[in-house]
């Protein structure tokens, strides 16, 4: 748990034990710091211009005095952090002392500790520094980072929180943890996964990194329609330029799926290459990167629920994702590239990995339906969205289609609604294995997460009117990573899965 | 700390279904009334005061501000009934809060995952003589569940009972921490 103390600095500077970060850290900083701000302020000054105008308006001079002083200034309040930043381990409790203006403490125990990161970009890399994070069961808020210490210092203090964490078993639920000494010659054993060339090219496709580019190089679409728009009619392509204008409409698709794909392989193997998942017992380590190396540890005994994720092409190509979610993690894309991710599985891999994850799962039952009716309230919901657009296009663009263009449109549209709701309610099921929930959602891209009844933080049963008419009930389940919802369930059969799920949650805390 | 393993007969577990639930104060229908008026009363105040730019539609002025404060006394009403039919329950590991009229929606947070618990009242609230007992869980990431409607008296027996067995939760994993 961490929390924010003022430091009582005269007791505590007394006290042995501080260490700094790397004096090397302080330029690092700095340099990622400038980079990071580049890289993010980029597209603005590119695609609108603005830092040319900004150019004109202040002059050259002007502006490289401005980014002299600015510069003088980054570095000396990098000092004043070098010097604020010291860090130290007091029994089972690392303390953290940092802040600019405001001087802040931080205290996390180690036995709170879910899950610990190691980075180490490549500027870092010659200096044998890394950054090394430590986040607590509050979620990514509590997280901590040691911006630059050494690799050693760090191995170190991984050692120590760890060694405090073996000294009470009982906080390490049912799994009993190896000792330091055996775990530190498991990790030199061999990884138990590894990722090939083919499986990280396939991991590009089927994830949704494409997307992410696509949306990432947007802000640079208007800059190149203006040099396209200046450049291509001086340029002699006739001569390439295909006879149909269908066809270079076609290629100009297919042209930019292609970039966007490599781009996407080219990400996923940054970030995965060399990936490897090592068993030490109570924790799992993945390491990775091709320029950028990441060491990510996680707490097995802290697992709440383990998602297998497949796109609708990862679907295609029979490759999916593991996400490991521990408390505090929040949903979305961003949020769950930093969550424990097992790339480039296949079907079998992510269930032999899953009963690695929760010793005495067996997934053997096939996932049942949730009742018929969710099919035709889905129908509905379509059919009255689709009402509205034809309404929304009509009262937009009057008389523009004739009466057979309605009939057909209609008709199209009621096609597609059925084949929506039959996916969806078709992809829709759930599972109680043993002590263990399945959840299925999803229409062309799937996620199914697994987890212990235990594991539930609370629950919901709602009923319309309609549903009460029906004799159906949706259960809603907050868990660690989010809401799981069971929509349109028998209503006796929601009840005694809700009556099973309390009796466990309540139940695991008593025992 | 002793251990007990007793069997349990499956079909004999406690049921949410079974859960004796207690109607929240009856304070809360006119609370609630309140607050919605207010709401209301300032969306109709709002479409009365903004003028129509189109002299065409200027006779039909008054027309929008009516139709809100219809829909204001529809949602009032429908607010008084649904306030008197919300109900909470304790049980010995968990709280159950029941709402909803079209909807209806029945919470259960076991007493195991509750973090801390938070007290608050508006104005209003105050005046009726009500407060809201709000309670947090380890990982969430706002208000797990409001218990919304309680008289003081309530609230403080409710909020007596789950720090007790916070604390009795807290003093357990001190015990099980020691060697």
């Amino acid at each position: 748990m961490s929390e924010a103390l003022r430091p009582t600095r005269k007791n505590e500077q007394k006290q042995p034990g501080w260490q700094r970060l790397s004096p090397w850290a302080v330029l690092l900083l700095l340099l990622s710091g400038g980079v990071t701000l580049v890289r993010q302020h980029l597209p603005l000054v590119l695609g609108a211009g603005a830092g040319l105008t900004m150019l004109e308006r202040l002059g050259l001079r002007e502006l490289a005095l401005g980014g002299a002083t600015l510069l003088g200034l980054a570095m000396l309040c990098s000092l004043l952090y070098y010097r604020r930043f010291r860090y130290r381990c007091d029994g089972d409790v690392l303390i953290v002392q940092k802040g600019l203006l405001e001087h802040r403490e931080f205290k996390v125990a180690a036995r709170h500790v879910q899950s610990i990161v190691t980075h180490q970009p490549v500027y870092m890399r010659p200096f044998g520094l890394v950054l090394w994070e430590v986040e607590t069961q509050a979620g990514e808020a509590s997280r901590i980072a040691l911006p630059g210490i050494r690799r050693e210092c760090a191995e170190a203090l991984e050692r120590e929180l760890r060694s405090s964490t073996d000294l009470a078993p009982s906080l390490q639920g049912q799994r009993n943890a190896t000792p330091s000494e055996d775990r530190a010659s498991a990790r030199r054993a061999a990884p138990h996964f590894t990722l090939n060339g083919k499986a990280i090219v396939l991991h590009g496709l089927a994830s949704r990194s494409i997307f992410v580019i696509a949306a990432m190089l947007s802000p640079f679409v208007r800059p190149l329609e203006r040099w396209v728009h200046d450049v291509l009619p001086q340029l002699d392509l006739a001569a390439w330029q295909p006879a149909s204008p269908w066809v270079t409409i076609a290629l100009g698709i297919l042209l930019v799926v292609a970039t966007l794909s490599v781009l996407a392989i080219l990400a996923a193997w940054w970030r995965f290459h060399g990936y490897e998942l090592f068993d030490e017992g109570d924790r799992q380590v993945q390491r990775s990167g091709l320029v950028h190396r990441q060491e990510q540890t996680l707490s097995l005994s802290r697992l709440q629920v383990v998602e297998w994720v497949q796109t609708g092409l990862g679907r295609l190509l029979g490759r999916g994702y593991l996400v490991c979610h521990q408390y505090g993690s929040s949903g979305g894309d961003a949020a769950e590239s930093r969550r424990f991710l097992v790339p480039g599985l296949t079907e079998a891999q992510h269930e032999w990995l899953t009963v690695r994850f929760w010793p005495g799962y067996a997934a053997g039952q096939p996932l049942q339906r949730v009742d018929s009716s969710y099919r035709r309230v889905l129908l509905l919901r379509h059919v009255l969205l689709s009402t509205g657009a034809a309404v929304l296009v009509e009262v937009l663009a009057p008389g523009q289609l004739s009466l057979l263009a309605w009939g057909g449109l209609a008709g199209g549209l009621l096609l597609l609604s059925s084949a929506l709701a039959q996916w969806r309610w078709i992809a829709t099921g759930w599972a109680k294995e043993n002590s263990y929930l399945r959840i299925r959602r999803g229409i062309l891209g799937q996620r199914t997460g697994v987890f212990p009844l235990q594991h539930l933080i609370s629950l919901r049963v709602q009923q319309s009117w309609l549903q009460r008419r029906r004799g159906v009930a949706t259960l809603h389940l907050e868990l660690a990573n989010g809401r799981q919802t069971l929509p349109y369930l028998n209503a006796k059969e929601a009840h005694r899965l809700a009556d099973a799920l309390l009796f466990s949650a309540e139940n695991a805390q008593l025992a | 700390m002793s251990f007990t393993n007793d069997s349990l007969d499956p079909q004999h577990l406690p049921t949410l279904a079974d859960a004796r639930l207690a109607p929240v104060s009856a304070r809360l229908a006119p609370c609630q009334a309140v607050l919605r008026a207010l709401h209301w009363l300032f969306l109709t105040a709002l479409a009365a005061a903004l003028p129509f730019l189109h002299e065409d539609f200027a006779a039909w002025q008054p027309w929008p501000a009516l139709g809100i404060a219809a829909l204001g006394t529809v949602a009032i009403a429908l607010g008084w009934w649904e306030a008197r039919r919300r109900a909470y329950g304790l049980r010995q590991h968990d709280v159950i809060y029941r709402r909803g009229l079209l909807v209806q929606r029945t919470q259960v947070l076991p007493l195991a995952r509750l973090q801390h618990i938070e007290t608050l009242s508006n104005p209003v609230e105050r005046a009726f003589g009500l407060v809201r007992l709000v309670c947090f869980t380890a990982g969430g990431r706002g208000a797990d569940m409001v218990l919304e409607g309680m008289t003081a008296a309530q609230a403080r027996a409710i909020r007596q009972h789950l720090l007790a067995h916070l604390e009795s939760t807290a003093s357990e994993r001190i015990e099980s921490d020691l060697p």
